[in-house]
């Protein structure tokens, strides 16, 4: 669980940079909304596996940046904050969801367009994708930053405010149930 | 002819049915002109309750408070005051003829004179109204050579507790120090 | 290809719709003014409230004051209405016995 808030788990600004705090220039937030909205839809979009409603939040989580930019202190602070804050939406809406009685037909989702993923087997891929989607919230979080954003569990631990143990347990635990489910439903062995 | 006769017929029968009319003090408004000092004082029976009031609560917390409270007694029976009082600065600057209009009021039925002082250059008159067997007001005329005063008192009063204002003294109010008014 | 190299492929970056920018800030102008103008409602509301309980404030001071000048002066005519007539009724009285007498 994350038990501190966002001010504690954000790193501040590390030596080397720029001081002062962020402008809410329109000209700059447009720069940052195309600088990180892959990683910020991506995130929503492997935790959710339904791109509308991940592009919605990625929206809300963006407005939230414009309005908290004037008090964000460098670059690296803004990337921090949006995985942090992304992270706490997609779990909070999870959450929310659990506790929403749902028809059927939205538990489906929306069907995610396939990508080219190079050498990768598409089907494989998808199957993945699906797997990681079914975590429970923490985990999959943690498994959308370890192989998504290619974070080593340290800066995971720090970008969730969690301890680096429990990263840990949940990318074993996580990695050792898609590598049963894989070798079960497709007798892929990995 | 005969319509002629009738229209007075009722008109004096209208005047013996109506009670007393409350006394105007009317013929003297030229007067203050050439008064050296004038009173004119005109309180309806609102302006008396809130002097009532006024006077009760200037007096609550003087040493005057016993006459505060008298005063606020007397002006409890009251409907309205009027006064209106001259003082000139030689003889001869009104005519009894002057006020004439207010003693013709005066010797209508319901009005009757209960206290008179003629001298020869002096007269003093006091008259008091009933309406239906109760007192209904009074009205004083005082003319002097140099000063000429005229009240009329609408609603019940006592004129013993009247008279005795004087010796009792009034609050410690002040009283208006103002240009045409005397104390 | 071993599970860490599949998730990497399978869990890579993916843009949003091409026109996912236009409405962040579309979204981002619209949330500026709802910002503005309730920021702006409470402060318009109670500026709006002091000015009304001011106006009634001075209004009920005024009436009072107005109101209280106005028995001031009527009790000061009171006063001197009846110490007018209390004088007049004595010297009467004080004449009749002078007479009489």
């Amino acid at each position: 669980m994350f038990t501190q808030g966002i001010a504690g788990a954000i790193p501040k600004m590390r030596s080397g940079e720029t001081s002062g705090a962020m402008t809410d220039d329109p000209e700059r937030f447009e720069e940052l909304v195309r600088e990180h909205q892959a990683m910020v839809f991506s995130m929503a979009c492997r935790y959710l596996r339904n791109r509308a409603l991940a592009e919605e939040i990625a929206q809300d989580v963006f407005l939230q940046l414009y309005r908290k930019l004037p008090s964000l202190e460098s670059s690296e602070h803004v990337l921090h904050w949006l995985r942090w804050v992304t992270a706490h939406r997609l779990i909070d809406h999870s959450r929310q969801e659990k506790r929403r009685p749902q028809s059927p037909l939205e538990d489906a989702g929306e069907p995610v367009a396939a990508d080219s993923t190079g050498n990768a087997d598409p089907l494989l891929s998808e199957m993945l994708r699906d797997l990681v989607a079914s975590l429970p919230e923490n985990a999959r979080v943690v498994m959308i930053l370890r192989y998504q954003e290619d974070l080593d569990p340290m800066d995971i631990a720090r970008a969730l405010d969690m301890p680096i143990a429990t990263v840990k347990s949940h990318l074993q635990r996580s990695l050792a149930l898609l590598r049963e489910q894989l070798s079960r439903t497709k007798g892929v062995g990995l | 002819m005969r319509r002629i006769l009738l229209v007075p017929f009722i008109a004096v029968c209208a005047a013996a049915q109506l009670p007393a009319q409350q006394l105007r003090i009317t013929g003297l408004d030229g007067l203050a002109s050439k008064a050296k000092e004038s009173a004119d004082i005109t309180l309806d029976s609102n302006l008396l309750q809130m002097a009532g009031g006024f006077l009760a609560g200037a007096g609550k917390d003087s040493k005057d408070g016993k006459d505060a409270e008298t005063l606020k007694q007397l002006l409890a029976g009251l409907k309205a005051i009027t006064v209106k009082s001259f003082k000139f600065g030689e003889t001869g600057q009104y005519r009894m003829e002057d006020l004439e209009p207010i003693r013709a009021q005066l010797r209508t039925p319901g009005w009757s004179k209960i206290i008179s002082s003629q001298s020869k250059e002096e007269t003093s008159e006091i008259y008091m109204r009933t309406d239906q067997g109760k007192v209904a007001g009074f009205a004083i005329i005082a003319a002097e050579p140099k000063e000429l005063t005229v009240v009329a008192i609408e609603g019940t009063i006592n004129l013993n507790d009247l008279s005795k204002l004087k010796a009792l003294g009034v609050p410690s109010i002040p009283v208006p120090d103002k240009k045409g008014k005397k104390e | 290809m071993n599970l860490d190299d599949e998730l990497r492929a399978a869990l890579r970056r993916e843009d949003p719709a091409p026109d996912f920018t236009q409405r962040v800030l579309a979204g981002r102008v619209v949330a500026r003014a709802k910002a503005t103008h309730q920021s702006n409602r409470p402060i318009f509301r109670m500026a709006w409230a002091a000015a009304v309980a001011a106006l009634l404030i001075i209004g009920l001071t005024a009436t009072y004051e107005v109101r209280q000048m106005k028995a001031e002066r009527a009790g000061r005519d009171a006063v001197l209405a009846l110490r007018i007539a209390a004088d007049k009724l004595n010297s009467a009285r004080e004449k009749v016995v002078r007479l009489e007498n």
